[in-house]
């Protein structure tokens, strides 16, 4: 169990470092579409719908990592009062409601992408991306953010916090 | 079910749901799919992968992780510490100079980051011991502090006020405007109740000054000027019609990530990745909230729960102003317990019908309601500013922290009574830059 829960949170970390790349990536991108339109006075073909899918890939590919290092923000002024054992019991009970979720969406995103793979749908500009490329982040991204629900809450369950705690990373100066 | 039922029902599951500890996001998602399920049939789950797409396919919202890497790249540099020192050294003969110094360092750093914990962090490490140093009481050194750090989110460029805009459909560019004069009048008040403090209490302001020569004063400006200029250019950028929010966030992401590395020779690639990744979290916590909202407001529209809230209140046929009151109390009760752009997300779509029925403006609004989150930054349970306080502070107890930022609290409330009686203050400059809303 250790190695399944070690190789979701590998996981959910490598796609944490793809998300980063992606912002960087619309960043940089979203500079050289200023250049092109305001000082080179030229028009801009895919850039917008570039970086726009970009940080939507960003955000559900950066979503499972933000889960393994507790970032998604919540309310925990009820779980804060209660003592070890009910706290553990309102744990797994929060984070299996919060897996219903994620499953309905995980699930959604695949027939949405299938869809659209079957389909041949493009975007409606001059770019005509294949939809199923911005689709497919989702699909992928939700479907690991069910993955690593799994890993959190065998991690609650049979005590293995510290795995979590390990992928949780260093704060400096803090 | 009645509509409205529905929408009490709604917001009792909501409550319940948030309360288990789980995040906003998937919270609010499962409200959403339970709703759908319950009266519209499990068929109607296909439209949620469409419609939280949609939430963030948004190229406006764009702006959002673009701001925030250039908050970050400020945030990760002694950028907030040369801001303080600077204008400390050009204070210093002002009567209650450290104290102006701080509360103006605070508003430029957060309009500059646009995070309230990354203000009070940043400023907070130099000005508190500084003004423990000086003799200020501890109350009010690390109160104004956690005020002046609330300022982020109304002073622009702002997050919230982006999160607004979109959720409401009203213009960016405005809405920053909108904030620029509250969020001067906030940063005066709070100037204004610092320095009455310390003189009831007996504070001799000519005490310990230290000199400055003109050579400190000058030598430190070429490390501060620069990112002034940032802000300057950003605000000039947008309101010049050049271009979009989204546009000019990116490239005042990458001058500030190219700032940083020659003023502050941050070039090391693990600082570079920390700055990345720390807002890559930030950004993504924050989209996956507005993904869900999305579609949380779809299915209470689908449901006419928007529409019957917006009826029912009509109906009530109360004073505006008591609305207002209510509405304004609800806000702040919400913001104790979640964070600015959650509050927003879920509530804006269905106050925004309610007030323009009552004829109030969208974008003077939106400042109330923003002052009101700033509140909430700063009081318990929730209340992140305290928190971080806490953390750079650690022998200044929670309850002095506290203590020291209730009267700033009623500073706020003052703002928002000002801003009732005289709502020019909000709308005045958006008119004048922008001119009628159409």
């Amino acid at each position: 169990m250790t190695f399944f829960i070690k190789s979701i949170q590998s996981m959910s970390k490598f796609c944490g470092v793809l998300a980063a790349l992606l912002v960087s990536a619309a960043i940089l991108v979203d500079c050289q579409m200023v250049v092109m339109r305001y000082f080179l006075n030229m028009s801009t073909v895919w850039q917008t719908e570039f970086v726009t899918y970009s940080i939507v890939a960003a955000t559900f590919l950066g979503s499972p990592y933000v889960l393994l290092i507790k970032g998604h923000v919540n309310v925990d002024l009820l779980p804060h009062y209660l003592s070890a054992l009910p706290k553990k019991i309102l744990a797994i009970f929060a984070s299996l409601l919060a897996l219903v979720f994620c499953f309905v969406l995980a699930w959604q995103s695949y027939n949405f992408f299938y869809e659209a793979l079957e389909g041949g749908w493009l975007t409606d500009t001059i770019w005509e991306l294949p939809l199923w490329i911005p689709y497919l982040p989702m699909f992928v991204g939700t479907a690991l953010l069910c993955l690593q629900y799994v890993a959190d809450i065998l991690c609650i369950a049979f005590n293995f916090e510290y795995l979590s705690i390990l992928a949780a990373p260093q704060q400096e100066g803090e | 079910m009645e509509p409205l039922s529905i929408g009490i029902l709604a917001a009792i599951l909501v409550i319940i749901l948030l309360g288990t500890g789980m995040p906003v996001a998937f919270g609010l998602g499962l409200v959403s799919i339970v709703f759908l399920v319950l009266f519209e049939g499990v068929d109607s789950l296909s439209v949620v992968a469409d419609t939280f797409f949609a939430g963030i396919a948004e190229f406006s919202l764009v702006s959002i992780p673009m701001f925030i890497v250039m908050g970050a790249a400020v945030a990760s540099s002694p950028a907030g510490k040369d801001l303080f020192e600077a204008l400390d050294r050009w204070l210093t003969r002002v009567p209650g100079g450290l104290i102006i110094s701080n509360i103006g360092a605070c508003s430029v750093f957060a309009a500059l980051s646009g995070s309230s914990p990354a203000t009070c962090a940043a400023i907070g490490k130099m000005g508190i011991p500084e003004m423990q140093k000086r003799g200020y009481p501890d109350s009010l050194a690390t109160g104004s502090i956690a005020a002046g750090g609330t300022l982020g989110i109304l002073i622009p460029p702002s997050v919230t006020m982006i999160v607004y805009g979109i959720s409401t459909e009203t213009s960016i560019g405005r809405l920053f405007l909108a904030g620029v004069f509250p969020g001067l009048m906030l940063t005066a008040l709070f100037m204004a109740w610092a320095i009455y403090y310390a003189w009831r209490n007996g504070f001799d302001f000519r005490a310990k000054i230290g000199a400055f020569t003109w050579k400190q004063k000058f030598e430190i400006l070429p490390r501060v000027l620069p990112f002034l200029t940032i802000i300057v250019g950003i605000l000039f950028v947008l309101y010049g019609g050049v271009a979009t929010p989204s546009e000019a966030a990116g490239v005042g992401a990458l001058f500030c990530l190219i700032l940083v590395a020659v003023i502050y020779k941050i070039v090391h690639p693990k600082k570079i990745w920390a700055i990345m990744s720390d807002s890559t979290r930030e950004s993504v916590m924050i989209l996956m909230i507005i993904g869900s909202s999305a579609l949380f407001a779809y299915t209470l529209s689908s449901l006419f729960v928007t529409q019957s809230i917006a009826e029912y209140i009509a109906g009530l046929e109360v004073n505006r102003w008591a609305l207002m009151a209510m509405i304004n109390l609800f806000l702040l009760v919400a913001g104790f317990f979640l964070p600015p752009v959650a509050v927003i997300v879920m509530t804006a779509p269905i106050l925004l019908p309610i007030i323009l029925n009552a004829g109030f403006d969208p974008y003077w609004f939106a400042v109330i309601l923003t002052i009101n989150m700033e509140i909430g930054l700063i009081t318990p349970p929730v209340g992140l500013n305290l928190y971080v306080i806490n953390g750079i502070a650690p022998e200044i107890s929670l309850p002095t922290i506290l203590k020291g930022a209730l009267p700033f609290m009623l500073c706020m409330v003052v703002g928002i009574v000002i801003l009732c009686v005289f709502p020019e203050i909000a709308t005045w400059l958006p008119t004048q830059v922008m001119g009628q809303e159409q």
